[in-house]
């Protein structure tokens, strides 16, 4: 290819991109739309759920205070410590739930693997930013709120391209 | 042209600086590194005549993590999330070869479709990984274009892997036994979607980089790495096909379901700088037609992960097991003791490969050629220093 036809074709496919409409969006305003409310855990088939790996939330009323999420969590991020709880349960005779430190998580979700009483699972929250280290540290009173997200943007391929919209 | 030994001959000389006083003024010593040279933190020192290289020492280590020894502290799922921090880029196709490993140490049979979802994702990944790899490419080149294009195109890919594992770049999906969970609903023609979307990009890549005279002028002709050079030092991966040599583990050494996929395996025979940039750019062509093809084939309904034991142990044994990376040959050793935790782990990986041949390659080359020979070598520091 000539020198110059090679600078044609260059210019050429680069400028057909001041007409299609740009990729990127918004970000604080406009957010992405996921798919389901997060990453679940079938311990009966011993099968994952597809999600997003966010936040968690914990099921009060499940959890037993087995502490296998802690265990699971030992030697991958260390986030994980069971504290006492005010709460009464049938099934948590300790009454001892798990606390999670998001400054240490690394949102593999192998805790949700370990869970056998579908307690823990995790949820399409991803803002988990703080100015302090302490408020990166969820109560198992925190992790029981389910998150409000209101993500609509998606990608979309037309003939024109890709965007996001 | 010097041949390989006379090189290694030369560059050991300066580096011991047995030079005369009067020569070694001549030569100024540059260090480049340790912040960022463009893909982690790594130094390596020239010396220059001029405007030429006619000395380079790297010095690799400053990103060194520990993570064979780390290995021998936790149970073979806990290797899972640390392992692939090294190259967060390519996740799965490390997590790919550590699983495979695994599953020969303790006889584990994964399911057929978690074959087939398993080597999806670890293509899906590798698109992933030699988009980011060419949008740096680009920016070291001068090229901004080429920087965006890539950066945003990686976006379908992560979008696809956001889906399908839950997370956008560390994925931890790829575990022994198989894959962590079933694909989502219509994953497939999306899928599909993206991937014919893709193509189509590709074409535009070859317009406005590849075929462009600059970028040609630039690399062409540079820092050519023959093929008996290549053999020699043992590079790996895009490099090593560059350099004229078919060499593609899936194909060699076929694992899962790749013995069943009909591809070709991408080579160019000229060996320099825009052989080494071109062949990823082939290998992602290829990729999508890899894509397409499992699919097709994928059975529609079955199992996708074989249930272990909590805490799982196998026999006393090894086990080394590899797979194609972004970068080359990546390849894990399984020394087990019949406990849960592996006794030793030492992890092969294709950048430090290719790092070794840098030296020989910058030197003769203008100070001005070094992005273009350093970044083309597909070398990823935080990978090679484990």
């Amino acid at each position: 290819m000539s020198t110059a036809s090679g600078f044609i074709k260059a210019i050429e496919s680069g400028s057909k991109h001041l007409v299609i409409r740009r990729f990127t969006f918004r970000y604080p305003e406009q957010k992405l739309r996921f798919v389901g409310d997060g990453y679940q855990f079938d311990p009966k088939k011993g099968v994952g759920i597809a999600g997003y790996r966010g936040r968690h939330i914990l099921m009060h009323d499940k959890c037993t205070g087995c502490q296998l999420c802690a265990i699971a969590c030992e030697g991958i991020a260390e986030a994980i410590g069971m504290v006492k709880v005010d709460e009464n349960w049938k099934q948590n005779k300790k009454s001892i739930m798990p606390q999670i430190d998001y400054g240490k998580c690394v949102f593999c979700g192998l805790c949700v693997d370990a869970c056998p009483f579908y307690a823990l699972f995790m949820t399409n929250d991803y803002e988990l930013s703080s100015f302090t280290k302490e408020h990166l540290i969820y109560t198992p009173q925190q992790l029981e709120v389910k998150p409000k997200y209101d993500g609509s943007i998606e990608l979309i391929i037309t003939d024109r391209g890709a965007t996001h919209g | 042209m010097a041949t390989l030994e006379e090189k290694i001959e030369e560059t050991r000389r300066l580096g011991l600086q047995v030079v005369k006083e009067t020569e070694e003024d001549r030569l100024m010593t540059l260090s480049i590194g340790p912040q960022h040279p463009g893909s982690g933190h790594f130094r390596f020192t020239v010396k220059v005549d001029g405007d030429y290289i006619v000395y380079c020492d790297p010095d690799p280590g400053y990103v060194h993590r520990g993570e064979e020894k780390m290995c021998e502290y936790r149970n073979v799922i806990q290797n899972i999330p640390h392992l692939e921090r090294p190259v967060i880029h390519d996740s799965t196709n490390v997590t790919y070869s550590y699983s495979l490993a695994v599953e020969d140490l303790m006889g584990i049979q994964v399911p057929r479709r978690g074959q087939f979802i398993r080597a999806i994702a670890s293509e899906m990944n590798r698109q992933v990984y030699t988009l980011y790899w060419l949008a740096i490419y680009g920016i070291f080149l001068g090229h901004s274009t080429m920087f965006m294009w890539p950066a945003g195109d990686r976006e379908l890919f992560i979008d696809l892997l956001e889906r399908l594992t839950g997370a956008r770049v560390t994925h931890a999906y790829n575990i022994p036994g198989g894959v962590r969970n079933d694909m989502p609903e219509g994953f497939k023609q999306r899928c599909l979607d993206h991937i014919n979307y893709f193509e189509k990009r590709l074409k535009e890549y070859e317009d406005i980089f590849y075929n462009m005279p600059l970028f040609r002028q630039r690399t062409e002709g540079v820092a050519v790495l023959s093929k008996e050079d290549a053999v020699k030092l043992g590079v790996t991966g895009s490099v090593l096909r560059a350099s004229g040599v078919p060499y593609d583990i899936r194909k060699v050494e076929p694992y899962d379901v790749y013995n069943e996929i009909d591809f070709k395996v991408q080579y160019m025979k000229t060996g320099d700088s825009f052989a080494r940039s071109y062949v990823p750019f082939l290998d992602m062509k290829e990729s999508c037609h890899i894509m397409r093809q499992l699919l097709d084939k994928m059975p529609q309904s079955g199992e996708v992960r074989t249930k272990l034991q909590p805490n799982p142990k196998g026999p006393a044994g090894e086990a080394y097991r590899r797979v194609e990376s972004g970068r080359g040959a990546l390849g894990y050793h399984i020394v087990s003791d019949g406990t849960p935790k592996p006794y030793r782990v030492k992890i092969s990986v294709g950048s430090f490969r290719n790092m070794l041949a840098l030296p020989f390659l910058l030197v003769g080359n203008k100070l001005a050629d070094m992005p273009a020979v350093y970044w083309s070598l597909n070398y990823w520091p935080v990978e090679a220093d484990r």
